[in-house]
């Protein structure tokens, strides 16, 4: 079998872990303001994860995939320290804040362009809205097999085997390729990209195409931004410790109650 | 008659004796060679003036066997007859040889002497020998190793030591000289021989003793005795004050960054097993065994440096599992015991540098700590506006940049500013300060991460951006003099910044001063039974046991009782070594720090003191997962004194 082309969708998020008393919301502007670092979005590291395990076994390439307004490189060169081979950048202002529909259009033009690919793997969902449908509508669009919460991928003798969690255990999903997988945390995580590796990537010249809406050859027509109707911040986080006295039995009875309570 | 020994008596084609000891001496200088070969392979120049004080240091211990007798006086003991015997002996043959060649002296009543003090080396040699096989075939001391090679040498030296009283014997019966011999066991072993039979066994027995003594000679460099040379080495390049200055370009290459001293270290380790057995957390059922990191790291370091390979033709080693690398809390409870000043937890440190450049097999809670700490400058998920929020109404003066500011800084350190417990830390010294009327300031939410954490699970490229954001940010603050919170930090700040420019102490060494100057004046009578929990990087790394401990002491009505382990035997609460950020992730059987807390309610104190947040954060969760709340407090040495001296 030929060395599997595997491509990997992968969104810059600002980091969906940062600290609570960075992250502000204003209502009337319908905005979420986040004081924190762009990460890649944590089910596309697992997603790239995955994709360097196969690329261990079988050998091949792996492409990120990437798109936005304006998208760093020095964020997602972390994915080349971490095992991938090449970068492609999809930028446009045309990018900015599209609705998953357009999102999905943008990056099967672009997997389209990039012609050569057995397997297309996206997290399950990305990290800031969690919506979770690019990797389905993208599957679609591109017209293969779809597999969505892979905690498991593997390609043996040209057929893809994903194992698909299901909410009580797992599903054995046998697929041809070229197929899309939408890929779940329980993969792993992206192995740890040491600093030095980093700092040393980022001072080697690397070429990184970057394709825009005309480049794509995209349906300028089709790309549709999000609308938000309304923005809702959370309770507010007070903390409140109660302690719950008595011998084991009667904790656990009361912490249910309370529980139940609080419901 | 004048007694003496005949030079080879009975002997004949004597001449070859000395052909066969020439190659095994050459045998033996090769393997040294080799050793030497591979520690000379080190990128770290090293000055090579030689330190007489460390000479004399290194004969001292070496001579006294000082080291093995620490923790063990049984081991001490029997290493220590092996030695002298061995010694006696080696010395002793060489003076037969020079009386036979070169000056006759061996004779009359110097002869008789002289076969006493051989009498009494071999007797040590046999008794030493025949103790250190009991203890580990018979006794089975779990410490140590029942490998082929321990099996092999042990023996063979027991073999010598028979074989050389037996010859002894058989001389005699096979000479009869005319005068009694000042020994005992040699005439006694001639009762049992007839004259012509011991003539007749003699000479093959005299070969088959010589030869033996030889090989082993030869044998030295290619099993663990090597280190009869490496342990010498060791401790000189332990006492020497050798300034090793790292290969910058070798900074990120862990497996090439052992320096000479290091290497030593390696070569000398005996496997004795020391190490295992003062280890925190191979004592609470976690995989972790650092002897078999020392070995793991001694083999790949040859493999890497010597394409022909191991000299050591008797090892059979375990492989050693990846993954028990993240156990280790760098608690230095090896290093303390470890007769040859090998540290294990350096070994463990080179290969958590592997997995982290290697990127596999980090765990997970690791892998977001080490990402969370370079995103946000802190280890916990705390956001850095929220730095100082511990001093938020309680009058903490700030240091401003380029300002002109008074006094010291205060580096309150990541776990101190997030944590709640820790918190009480800041809060508490803060106030005696300003009851002492002394002169300090907070960097606020300027104040960055020292690094530690990143340096000790083997992220070192972090470490140095951390180091160098850390450096500029104290200078731009014009900081000259700090005082941490966190044993840690001061750890980071005093022996892993190279060069810097700024004094470090840590605040317990502060309450001794302001104590000691009447600013702090105890008067509260606290009626209390403690014990004082030794944090590693202040007690066994620093050596700072003392200060702490004074202060408890300068507290009216508190009585200090110690654990059994206590200073430089403390026992390590589990938290170090990253092993706070990893949760539950890696566990064992027992926790370290629930052990600790029995040993320490053993005592009947009530409470717990200690001076690390780590060490709070850790006892403070085991007293409740133990049960002992209500019975047991633990408190921050900063919280006890601030007891005694509130007005409130
Ligand atoms: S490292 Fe030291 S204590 Fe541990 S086995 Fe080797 S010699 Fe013994
Ligand atoms: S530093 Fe402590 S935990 Fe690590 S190997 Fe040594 S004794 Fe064990």
């Amino acid at each position: 079998m030929k060395e599997p082309q595997i491509i990997v969708c992968a969104k810059q998020i600002p980091d969906p872990e940062a600290p609570f008393s960075n992250v502000t919301v204003n209502v009337e502007k319908k905005q979420v303001a986040v004081d924190a670092p762009d990460v890649i979005s944590p089910y596309d590291e697992n997603a790239l994860e995955a994709a360097i395990r196969i690329k261990e076994e079988l050998g091949g390439k792996i492409t990120i995939l990437s798109m936005g307004r304006k998208v760093s490189d020095t964020v997602l060169r972390k994915t080349i320290a971490a095992g991938a081979d090449a970068l492609v950048l999809l930028e446009d202002p045309l990018f900015e804040g599209l609705d998953s529909g357009s999102t999905a259009h943008v990056l099967s033009c672009a997997i389209k362009k990039i012609g050569d690919w057995d397997l297309v793997l996206t997290g399950r969902q990305a990290g800031d809205w969690d919506s979770g449908q690019v990797g389905l509508i993208m599957g679609e669009m591109l017209d293969v097999p779809c597999v969505s919460l892979a905690r498991s991928i593997k390609i043996d003798d040209g057929k893809l085997l994903v194992e698909k969690s299901v909410p009580v255990g797992y599903e054995m999903v046998e697929a041809s390729l070229p197929a899309l997988v939408t890929v779940s945390n329980e993969v792993g995580e992206l192995r740890y990209v040491a600093r030095s590796k980093m700092l040393g990537l980022l001072r080697r010249p690397m070429s990184i195409p970057k394709w825009n809406s005309k480049d794509l050859g995209c349906d300028i027509d089709r790309l549709k931004k999000l609308q938000l109707t309304e923005l809702v911040p959370p309770a507010d986080m007070g903390r409140q410790c109660t302690l719950i006295e008595g011998a084991a039995q009667d904790q656990a009875c009361r912490l249910a109650e309370v529980l139940s309570e609080l419901r | 008659m004048i007694p003496e020994r005949p030079m080879f008596w009975g002997i004949d084609y004597s001449w070859l004796f000395y052909v066969i000891a020439f190659v095994a001496i050459c045998i033996f200088a090769v393997g040294v060679g080799i050793h030497i070969s591979v520690w000379r392979k080190s990128k770290s120049k090293s000055n090579t003036s030689i330190s007489w004080q460390a000479v004399k240091q290194s004969l001292l211990e070496i001579v006294s066997g000082a080291r093995l007798f620490k923790g063990d006086i049984a081991a001490g003991t029997a290493h220590f007859l092996m030695f002298w015997g061995f010694i006696i002996l080696l010395i002793g043959t060489s003076l037969l040889a020079v009386h036979g060649h070169v000056y006759s002296f061996l004779t009359g009543t110097t002869y008789l002497a002289f076969g006493f003090f051989m009498e009494i080396g071999g007797l040590a040699l046999l008794v030493g020998i025949t103790w250190s096989l009991v203890r580990r075939y018979v006794q089975r001391v779990p410490r140590l190793e029942r490998r082929l090679e321990d099996a092999v040498v042990a023996l063979w030296l027991l073999v010598i030591a028979c074989s050389g009283f037996l010859l002894e014997g058989v001389r005699l019966a096979a000479q009869r000289p005319g005068w009694d011999e000042w020994t005992a066991l040699g005439p006694m072993i001639a009762g049992f021989f007839p004259q012509a039979a011991a003539r007749s066994i003699y000479p093959g027995l005299w070969w088959g003793h010589g030869l033996l003594c030889l090989a082993f000679i030869a044998a030295i460099p290619y099993t663990k005795l090597f280190h009869l040379v490496g342990a010498p080495a060791s401790y000189y390049l332990h006492h020497s004050p050798v300034t090793l200055s790292p290969d910058p370009e070798a900074a990120f290459e862990p497996g090439v960054q052992w320096d000479l001293a290091q290497r030593a270290f390696l070569d000398a380790c005996t496997r004795c097993g020391r190490c295992v057995e003062a280890c925190p957390s191979a004592g609470a059922g976690e995989p972790l065994a650092p002897r078999a990191f020392v070995q793991a790291a001694r083999q790949s370091l040859w493999r890497e440096e010597r394409p022909a390979g191991d000299i050591r033709f008797l090892l059979d080693l375990d492989p050693v599992e990846d993954r028990s690398a993240w156990f280790c809390t760098t608690c230095g409870a090896c290093l303390e015991v470890c007769p040859v000043y090998a540290a294990p937890f350096e070994a463990v440190g080179k290969k958590r540098a592997m997995l982290i450049e290697e990127g596999k097999g980090v765990p997970d809670l690791m892998n977001q700590t080490l990402e969370r700490l370079f995103n946000y400058e802190n280890p916990w998920v705390s956001s850095k506006r929220d730095r100082a929020a511990w001093a938020k109404g309680l009058d903490v003066p700030v240091i401003k940049a380029g300002g002109n500011n008074e006094g010291f800084c205060y580096f309150v350190g990541c776990t101190t500013s997030f944590d709640d417990r820790a918190q009480a830390i800041a809060v508490s010294f803060s106030a005696l300060l300003k009851q002492a009327g002394a002169e300090f300031g907070i960097l606020g939410d300027k104040e960055p991460c020292c690094g530690d954490i990143a340096r000790v699970v083997g992220e070192l490229g972090l470490f140095m951006e951390k180091m160098e954001n850390c450096t500029e940010l104290l200078d731009k603050f014009s900081v000259s003099d700090i005082v941490t919170s966190s044993p840690h930090c001061f750890h980071t700040f005093l022996n892993e910044y190279g060069d810097s420019s700024f004094r470090v102490r840590h605040y317990s060494s502060v309450l001794k001063e302001l104590l000691a100057q009447g600013k702090l004046r105890p008067q509260n009578r606290v009626n209390a039974t403690v014990t004082y929990h030794d944090p590693c990087y202040l007690g066994r790394h620093n050596r700072i046991f003392d200060d702490p401990r004074q202060v408890i002491r300068s507290i009216p009505g508190v009585k200090l009782v110690e654990m059994e382990h206590h200073g430089a035997d403390s026992l390590c609460c589990g938290g170090g070594g990253g092993r706070m950020w990893q949760g539950q992730d890696i566990r064992g059987e027992a926790r370290m720090s629930e052990i600790r807390i029995k040993e320490a309610r053993g005592t009947g104190a009530g409470i717990l003191v200690t001076a690390c947040p780590l060490c709070l954060i850790m006892m403070e969760d085991a007293l409740k997962t133990v049960g002992y709340e209500g019975e047991m407090k633990v408190m921050d040495l900063n919280e006890l004194l601030l007891q005694s001296l509130s007005n409130g």
